[in-house]
């Protein structure tokens, strides 16, 4: 039973989910990394995203009038520019005036903005599962050796990794980039240098969201079921993968969240299905006992 | 700071006092309370209780109320956890209720139960059906839904009839899901079905390739779920993407017509439940009756049938006090004795001696190509 | 409750007072060393009062007493609850989402013992405590070293163990995701507790004594060394004071007190299963104490009567009470970012005799050892509320001081 094919078929259940993870941390760890911000709304924003998604494609039938492919590239574009703008409302409402308080006040409001936008999330689309049609991705399964890939699971993997790429790209080459990356670091020096630093914080309330809603938006994709409260679980697992990479860093984002995916899928395939989050934790425990920071942690030296 | 210390807990403790004042006529309508999981995970269940209830109690004001007084719903929400339970269950004791309905999940049941017992309050509960709730021994409380052990024996006992030996039996760790499993896997010993495969999945996980792996791996003949439908849809869709094609059985919880839209049609086709029957198969004229106005209400039908047996539980209740007044004392009485083949929603309704609904009520089902729930 | 004399003194207070209350709210605990939680007549007339709350409720509420009675008691519970995560949270500064593992290690420790050995709930109190007590001590041993953002992490991860754990019955003892049903409810020198108003005076009797515990704790060698290592963890060590020893005490006894309060919601439950547990409810708690004001007593008080009582009185939304009370949290945290009564800067007179007899040695000696301390010091003078960190203290509050957000 536990053969080479059964470790490659985990291995691809453990990528997929990854990659998913790594979305939605993305936008932890870069709100985190500029404000020192843990925005527990963030899973609400998930889950926003996968819900304009059901709108779109479902309840305004774009899957129907202009075909799969088009209505789907064209869905993507919305939902990151509409959770964006959720993103950047949640900002100015709930966190902006906490900028220079004490950050567990803004922990509490983002607390409180979560409760009100996962009840807002359950008043306006209604409290029932909701299901994306299952004709809107083609069911072709490649046979690869002896394990089975769905082409679904290969899309949303493929779109995630071009997504960071992107991203990782746009950190690490363009002005705006550094700019982030210098506020990150210190936002006092950055200051001097020049930069803008509420909008940079303004910036980063843009792309996380952006990024946690295309998430939002592949789950219901690729699982086909959505629910408003969906934000939380996977809320939590992706700041658990952020956690892993080291919280502030964008490439640890991504190889945490990749690496939670594998820890998930290889400890449900191997130990135990009831007992693999706990192993998860069990297992984030052990990283943070001997690397205090995460694998990546954030470059700064002053961190005590 | 002191004085806004003061005000402060002066407010709060004052709005504690004030809160609660609320005048009490002699002309009061008759009031049956509703305890069920507004918000919360099973939002969506205790939501479709209030519905039909509440169409259910206008549609017997608009015909004169009971006996020419009107009758009242209160709402209590137990938000689906033990702890909210017990508060909505002293809510609802505020406001005078002679008896409550509900509610959905057996362990908030549970915890409620002693609450409105000590209070000499009639509870119906309409979806837990958790064995031993019935077993306690208590006077006033009673469940429109049947219990896990007689689900556990029609499903092993239809398993075995369409043919299949060999079992994945797979439950979600919660406590009705594993209830039903472990009653069904007594049974499959006993009626000599065996079992190649016994595990948990993870409610809300939404990936369960790792598991249909696993399970696939064991080579069953046939997959018993006793989860959720949300869970359900989801082994359904991935079994299908995975290119695993065995039948799979699942218990009433998966009686929701989400389950065809989450899995897709071809996904579903071929899914065996068993369930008390869905409401466009209750024949009876009230069903007929409260089908078509939540229709017009709410431009669809109750996606689950435990809503529909909120609404039994509140006409049994109803008929009580009709037949005694509204006297919990005299309506737990009347309920086991006076009760026989009451016409209800999903058939005919009545109680034995310790609450719990007499007679055969599961049906098997089987989802057909165009994603219909057809009766077997 | 504790008179403030200096700071009412100062007229202009409320605002200077609310611009570093965020710094007093991460720099301070309650009380300080000078002044007494319970002054005497205002307190107790108040404490006197609210043990009359039964009987007005029953004179005014008529039959809603015993519903708004349980609100309170549920009140009361979270209350012991919050006090045990204040000395964690506020005093040391460690920044824990993971409270209700404690609370259900309590829970389940009285279950057991009372329905497979028979125990009666109050014996059950003490090894309630002392098992939340050992779990913590393992658990936190090798975490407690671990920064801010990342200790909080590993503490909601702890309460996914163990909820984990109860729901697949380790040990065959939890029940499983069933719980266990039909705990005896406690009785006190023969007196059997059943009601709400007598859970009214078990637990807020229970509060009370928890109120007078952690007040001496606050201000013994033990809290005002929490004090110094909150303040600046460096410093703390550049003293000699063992840090690590220190939070460790802090995240036992607080986790040894939620143990017992979780033998009260046992036995007032009946039935617990692991859904009682989860990680809102942590969330839950971390809330209060933040809302209120971390550090202080009243503050988790009035934050507790709020996150507990608030969504009682909503009630009349039905399902947009969750909504209502979500919104509520936001503006409140705007309004009052330092908590709605926060901690007041501890102040220390300086006695002339420099190093006198003074034992508290660490508590006297930061007033003047950084800059951070004169501003407590000096808080009543409203004097530098924006001095620049002095050193990043362990994350706990990089962002409170400089105009421009976190420096760390």
């Amino acid at each position: 039973m536990y053969d080479l094919n059964f470790f490659l078929q985990q291995l691809s259940n453990g990528l997929t989910r990854g990659s998913i993870y790594a979305l939605i941390a993305l936008g932890y760890t870069m709100v985190y990394g500029v404000m020192k911000l843990i925005n527990f709304a963030h899973g609400e924003l998930f889950t926003l995203g996968a819900f304009f998604g059901y709108t779109l494609l479902v309840t305004l039938g774009l899957a129907g009038s202009l075909g799969p492919p088009l209505a789907i590239g064209l869905s993507m574009i919305m939902v990151l520019g509409l959770v964006a703008l959720a993103g950047h409302l949640l900002e100015r409402v709930a966190y902006r005036p906490l900028r220079h308080s004490d950050r567990l006040a803004a922990v509490v409001s983002a607390l409180g903005a979560s409760i009100f936008l996962q009840n807002a999330i359950m008043l306006k689309w209604g409290a029932q599962y909701r299901a994306y049609g299952a004709d809107l991705l083609p069911n072709v399964v490649f046979r690869v050796g002896g394990f089975n890939l769905p082409l679904v699971r290969l899309l949303v993997f493929v779109a995630a990794v071009v997504v960071m790429a992107f991203l990782h790209a746009f950190i690490h080459r363009t002005r705006l980039g550094l700019a982030i990356r210098a506020s990150a670091i210190d936002q006092g020096a950055a200051k001097l240098m020049g930069i803008d630093v509420r909008k940079v914080i303004a910036l980063v309330f843009v792309i996380g969201p952006a990024l946690g809603g295309l998430a939002g938006l592949l789950v219901g994709l690729y699982y086909g079921q959505i629910n408003y409260n969906m934000g939380q679980l996977y809320g939590l697992k992706a700041f658990t993968a952020a956690i892993i990479g080291g919280i502030g860093n964008i490439t640890g984002a991504m190889v945490g969240g990749l690496l939670l995916g594998l820890l998930e899928a290889l400890g449900e395939g191997y130990v135990s299905v009831a007992w693999k989050d706990a192993l998860t934790f069990v297992v984030l425990i052990m990283i943070l006992v001997f690397r205090p920071t995460g694998l990546l942690p954030e470059r700064v030296a002053e961190k005590l | 700071m002191r004085k806004f210390l003061c005000l402060c807990l002066g407010l709060a403790i004052g709005l504690f006092l004030l809160g609660p004042v609320s005048p009490v006529r002699a002309d009061d309508p008759i009031k049956i309370g509703l305890m069920g999981p507004v918000t919360g995970d099973w939002a969506s269940e205790g939501q479709g209780m209030v519905q039909v209830v509440e169409i259910l109690a206008a549609e017997i004001n608009a015909a004169g109320g009971i006996n020419g007084t009107q009758v009242v719903v209160e709402v209590g929400d137990d938000g689906g956890t033990p702890r909210t339970a017990a508060m909505a269950a002293q809510k609802l004791l505020s406001s005078n209720v002679v008896a409550v309905v509900g509610t959905y999940g057996s362990s908030v049941t549970e915890a409620t139960q002693d609450i409105y017992d000590e209070a000499g309050v009639i509870q119906i509960a309409t979806g837990s059906t958790k064995i031993s709730l019935t077993g306690k021994g208590l006077q006033r409380f009673f469940r429109t839904c049947p219990r896990d052990d007689e689900q556990g024996r029609v499903l092993a006992n239809n398993v075995k009839s369409l043919g299949f030996t060999k079992v994945a039996l797979v439950h979600d760790n919660t406590s009705y899901s594993k209830g039903l499993a472990d009653e069904a896997r007594e049974i499959f010993k006993a009626i000599g079905v065996g079992e190649v495969y016994y595990d948990s999945i993870v409610p809300n996980d939404r990936d369960y390739t790792v598991s249909l792996t696993k399970i696939q791996a064991a080579n069953p003949d046939v997959i018993v779920f006793t989860g959720y439908y949300p869970e359900a849809g989801l082994l359904l869709r991935q079994k299908r993407e995975l290119g695993f094609n065995v039948p799979m059985i699942g218990g009433d919880a998966t009686n929701n017509s989400s389950i065809v839209e989450i899995a897709g049609k071809e996904a579903a086709d071929g899914y065996y439940f068993v369930s008390p029957p869905a409401l466009p198969d209750m024949k009876s004229e009230s069903a007929a009756k409260l089908m078509a106005t939540y229709q017009e209400k709410y431009g669809t039908l109750p996606s689950s049938v435990w809503s529909v047996l909120a609404g039994d539980a509140f006409l049994v209740l109803v008929e009580a006090v009709k037949a005694v007044g509204p006297d919990s004392a005299k309506m737990a009485e009347w309920l086991k004795t006076g009760l026989k083949d009451f016409p209800g929603l999903s058939g005919s309704i009545t109680f034995d001696e310790h609450g719990d609904r007499v007679g055969e009520v599961y049906r098997l089902y089987k989802i057909s190509p165009d994603g219909q729930f057809v009766i077997q | 409750m504790s008179p403030d004399l200096p700071s009412s003194s100062l007229p202009a207070a409320p605002d200077a007072n609310r611009v570093d209350g965020a710094n007093g709210a991460t720099g301070a605990n309650g009380g300080g060393a000078g002044s007494n939680l319970l002054p005497g007549a205002l307190t107790g007339l108040a404490a006197l009062l609210f043990a009359f709350l039964p009987l007005f409720l029953n004179a005014f509420a008529g039959s809603s007493a015993p519903y708004w009675l349980d609100v309170v008691n549920t009140v009361g519970l979270y209350t012991i609850l919050a006090l045990s995560l204040n000395v964690i949270l506020g005093h040391a500064g460690m920044f824990h989402m993971g409270h209700a593992a404690f609370f259900a290690i309590g829970a389940y420790a009285t279950a057991i013992l009372n329905l497979s050995y028979g125990w009666s709930i109050i014996a059950t109190m003490p090894v309630a405590a002392l098992a939340a007590g050992a779990v913590a001590l393992v658990l936190a041993w090798p975490i407690i070293h671990l920064r801010g953002d990342y200790l909080l992490i590993v503490t909601i991860g702890i309460v996914e163990i163990v909820r984990i754990a109860l729901t697949n019955n380790i040990f065959g003892l939890t029940g499983g995701s069933n719980g266990l049903v039909g705990i005896a409810r406690p009785s006190v020198f023969g007196f059997r507790i059943t009601r709400p108003q007598h859970f009214f005076y078990f637990i807020w009797i229970v509060v009370g004594l928890t109120m007078l515990l952690f007040h001496w704790l606050e201000n013994s060698r033990f809290g005002r060394a929490l004090k110094f290592i909150k303040e600046d963890t460096v410093a703390a060590e550049n003293m000699g004071v063992n840090t690590s020893r220190y939070k460790l005490m802090a995240f036992v006894v607080g986790a040894a007190w939620a143990g017992l309060a979780g033998t009260i919601f046992a036995s007032r439950m009946r039935t617990i299963s692991p859904e009682s547990f989860v990680f809102s409810e942590s969330v839950l708690l971390f809330t209060i104490v933040i809302l209120g004001g971390k550090g202080s007593q009243k503050g988790v008080l009035l934050g507790s009567f709020l996150v507990m009582g608030l969504p009682e009185f909503f009630r009349g939304f039905e399902d947009k009470r969750l909504l209502v009370f979500g919104a509520a949290l936001v503006v409140m945290m705007i309004f009052r970012p330092q908590g709605l009564l926060p901690s007041k800067p501890a102040r220390y007179r300086l006695p002339d005799p420099w190093p006198g007899k003074l034992s508290g040695a660490p508590a006297a000696e930061p007033v003047t050892a950084n800059g951070k301390r004169a501003q407590n010091g000096a808080a009543a003078t409203g004097a530098a509320g924006a001095l620049s960190e002095p050193s990043g203290p362990q994350g706990s509050d990089p962002q409170s001081p400089g105009p421009q957000g976190p420096g760390a």
